[in-house]
């Protein structure tokens, strides 16, 4: 790794488009311009060593061993239990010959051989978590994965660790305590590497934990930097000259005390528990931020920054250089955590760098990456009715009054829920499509404020919400969205809730997973699903796919329901009460009838010999479009 | 490591419990329904699992609360103003907790099994209520819990949207 790393600076000083990462290289595909940029810190073509696959987080594999025309062949290839029967979030990694997985708390690193039959299982490490922990996560005891990079497996232990585990030998390298789990917070997100540095957030805005992203240093585990993401601008890292938020109503000294009540940023959520991008061009960071905490929000009059915003960030130092608020003064729990897709793409007829952010508010944000101006806003989620758009020129919702939420009151029929109009599980892009697969989600429900205690270590939420199924018949839909004509293109309509990641892929193929347990392969270009395989338990994890060191194609996801939804499978939560589990077990309850705890690694990949055919048909055409 | 080899040994003396349980039969079938012969003379060193023995009930303080409306009412506000219902649902119904309205007591149902989960806090999170709250509060939140799913229960739940009238 060392010398991919010399290798990397020379390129550096030759390549104009070069980044401390490495040359950018971009990700094209006949059929649309947009382009994925990517370095060497994707690992070569067919692992899988970032959490989305590469730092732009496209989730878009250039495989196409498996493909439209024969993803019908598909076969299960190797299960394994993980042994922990509680939500299986995020993804496994794939470097060299070894798959990586993180299980839920107790986040266990297994080590999968995948050059033997079955994956042989070379070793277990165990960072002996705090079960404390436990109780503190609001949404279940989920993982969201780990990154690779210079010999090191990193990721977040549930009682506020950072871990670096050897890829080889399984022994801790280091281990830095970042939190305190008797406060509330929980680590559940996967950190990302960027260079020298591992990029890592928290979550606890349930309980009032301020939220923040941490700079530690990939060789040794040192915090080098903190931002928080409220309080005054020496904390949030926004002091800075180069610090330039597009729209006036960002603009200013210590937005991050000043639009809250004295004292109450202390508590003011805004945490990081959704999915990290980088520009190696740009050298700047992305990540979108949590719900101001309390949720009651007629106990924190004003805009209550920096909850719900995306901020760009420098890696070296982590100072701010733009943020963007999408929801001044939440008054619904909507976390825009969600992942923030680096793309560029033809805007206007100009090539622009791109962010694409498909919201929980239930719309589409695309943004200018270098400057934070918002170009476009639009609902991809119809019954969406807590505001009618946004203002491109303030960067403001119009937010309809009627839906705002108060203390004393419940307000009723608000869309989406808490939950989104998506969850945390990731969208793909496809150059070859030119489109955004959306795993939406389709939850309203009533709100009720109420008065909140802050008491360390225990919910700070003020709020009576229970939701319930949106319109229509299904309360979830895989959506392919077209992010440059702000319009749906296709959508598969599911009975249950999405809450599975997307993977795309050149075999112009889309594998999503669903909340009752069916993996599923369908035409990137026509949503006609392709292929389907039972699984034992709810997806509520993310594909992902790699070469194995016999030349085939796998794709690899998790069977094991949980999460905030997903978690109504489980005997812990009474259908009896719909306001359970903050509110969904009045929209998903009947989980408890479709799905079973479960704990599986699923592997598939075609019959041998068809591999191996399709193999040699498509080398001809592979040659050709590398000589390109 | 460690527990590896707690495992392994836990494994080994169950196999040789089994064996030596199969051993006796096998010299002297039981009758039907009959429990095995046990003696403690073959039984040298130190003594490892619990002592079986009796039901020697151990005395239990009751509620000195009445399941009245009043306290059962104070009971449920003091659920809300403690945040017990961010873990425990809404209306019990669990979340980051358990379900306290389901069937299951993971550390007893009896009015003193309630009160001193809360106050003495149970491993994965339940904060330890004691030092906190006066005894007065923890007996009435007592109450309050063990009223859940009967016709007692104040701020009954509303039905479910999309599963309604189950039993827990």
């Amino acid at each position: 790794m060392r010398a991919m790393y010399s290798t990397v600076f020379a390129a550096m000083l030759l390549s104009a488009f070069a980044s401390a990462q490495g040359p950018v290289e971009f990700v094209t595909a006949e059929g649309s311009e947009m382009r994925i940029p990517r370095t060497d810190a994707a690992g070569p073509v067919g692992k899988w060593w970032l959490p989305a696959l590469d730092s732009a987080n496209s989730r878009y594999s250039q495989l196409d061993q498996i493909n439209a025309g024969n993803v019908t062949r598909l076969e299960s290839v190797s299960n394994w239990s993980t042994g922990i029967n509680r939500g299986h979030e995020g993804q496994p990694l794939v470097v060299d010959d070894t798959m990586y997985v993180v299980t839920p708390f107790p986040n266990f690193l297994l080590a999968f051989d995948i050059s033997k039959p079955g994956f042989a299982l070379k070793w277990k490490y165990d960072p002996a978590p705090d079960p404390t922990a436990v109780g503190k996560a609001c949404c279940d005891v989920v993982n969201r994965g780990a990154s690779y990079a210079d010999g090191k497996i990193v990721y977040n232990t549930l009682d506020n660790h950072v871990v670096a585990v050897n890829a080889q030998t399984g022994k801790e390298i280091w281990k830095t305590k970042v939190g305190n789990v008797n406060e509330g917070m929980t680590l559940t997100m996967a950190p990302l590497i960027v260079k020298d540095k591992v990029i890592t957030g928290n979550s606890g805005a349930e309980l009032g934990v301020r939220g923040w992203v941490k700079g530690l240093d990939l060789d040794t585990g040192e915090v080098v930097w903190t931002a928080y993401n409220t309080g005054p601008d020496e904390e949030t890292l926004m002091a800075n000259p180069n610090f330039k938020p597009f729209y006036p109503k960002d603009q200013g000294k210590d937005l991050g005390v000043k639009t809250w009540p004295p004292e109450q940023w202390q508590l003011g959520g805004s945490t990081v528990w959704g999915w990290i991008s980088y520009d190696p061009e740009l050298d700047l960071f992305y990540y979108g931020t949590g719900n101001p905490g309390v949720w009651n929000p007629d106990m924190r009059p004003g805009d209550n920054k920096w909850s719900i915003s995306i901020i760009a960030r420098d890696p070296d130092t982590g100072e701010a250089r733009w943020a963007y608020q999408l929801v001044p003064h939440d008054a619904w729990d909507y976390d825009e955590i969600m992942e923030n897709i680096l793309v560029d793409m033809p805007w206007n007829g100009e090539m622009r760098k791109l962010l694409i952010h498909p919201g929980r508010t239930g719309f589409v944000f695309v943004l200018d990456r270098e400057t934070g101006q918002l170009l476009s806003a639009e609902k991809f989620h119809p019954p969406t009715n807590w505001a009618t758009g946004y203002d491109l020129d303030t960067g403001l919702p119009q937010i309809d009054e009627s839906k705002r939420t108060h203390m004393g009151q419940t307000t009723y029929d608000i869309c989406p829920s808490s939950t989104g109009a998506k969850e945390v599980f990731p969208s793909a892009v496809s150059p070859r499509t030119g489109l955004l697969y959306i795993p939406a989600h389709n939850f309203c429900m009533n709100y009720g404020a109420i008065e909140a205690n802050y008491i360390a270590g225990t919910p700070y939420l003020g709020a009576d919400v229970l939701m319930y199924p949106g319109p229509g018949e299904n309360r979830g839909e895989l959506i392919a969205w077209d992010p440059i004509q702000a319009k749906q293109v296709w959508g598969i309509k599911e009975k249950y809730p999405l809450q599975s990641g997307v993977l795309a892929t050149a075999g112009d193929l889309v594998f999503y997973g669903t909340t009752d347990g069916w993996f599923k392969a369908a035409d990137a270009r026509s949503g006609e699903v392709l292929w389907k395989f039972k699984v034992s338990s709810g997806i509520v994890s993310n594909p992902m796919t790699f070469t194995g060191s016999d030349g085939r194609q796998y794709v690899a996801v998790y069977a094991g329901i949980g999460g905030w939804v997903g978690a109504n499978a489980f005997d812990l939560i009474s259908a009896s009460d719909p306001t359970a589990a903050l509110g969904t077990t009045g929209a998903a309850a009947d989980l408890k009838q479709v799905t079973t705890a479960g704990s599986t690694v699923y592997v598939f990949a075609l019959p041998e010999s068809a591999a191996q055919a399709d193999t040699e048909a498509a080398a001809g055409e592979t040659v050709a479009a590398q000589a390109q | 490591m460690k527990r590896t080899k707690e495992w392994m040994s836990l494994s080994a003396l169950l196999v040789l419990t089994l064996l030596a349980a199969c051993e006796r039969r096998e010299a002297e079938p039981a009758p039907a329904g009959a429990l095995p012969e046990v003696t403690g003379k073959e039984v040298t060193g130190k003594l490892l699992g619990p002592q079986p023995g009796p039901d020697r009930p151990i005395p239990k303080a009751n509620n000195p609360f009445p399941m009245e409306q009043n306290v059962l009412t104070e009971g449920r506000r003091l659920f809300v103003w403690y945040n017990c219902y961010g873990c425990h649902g809404g209306r019990a119904g669990g979340g980051m907790g358990p379900s306290l309205r389901d069937e299951t007591w993971l550390y007893g149902g009896k009015d003193q099994d309630i009160y001193n989960s809360i106050a003495e806090g149970r491993p994965h999170g339940m904060p330890a209520w004691g030092p906190k709250l006066p005894q007065e509060q923890i007996w009435k939140l007592t109450a309050y819990i063990q009223s859940l799913g009967t016709p007692l229960e104040p701020k009954k739940p509303p039905e479910n949207p999309v599963m309604p009238t189950t039993g827990s």
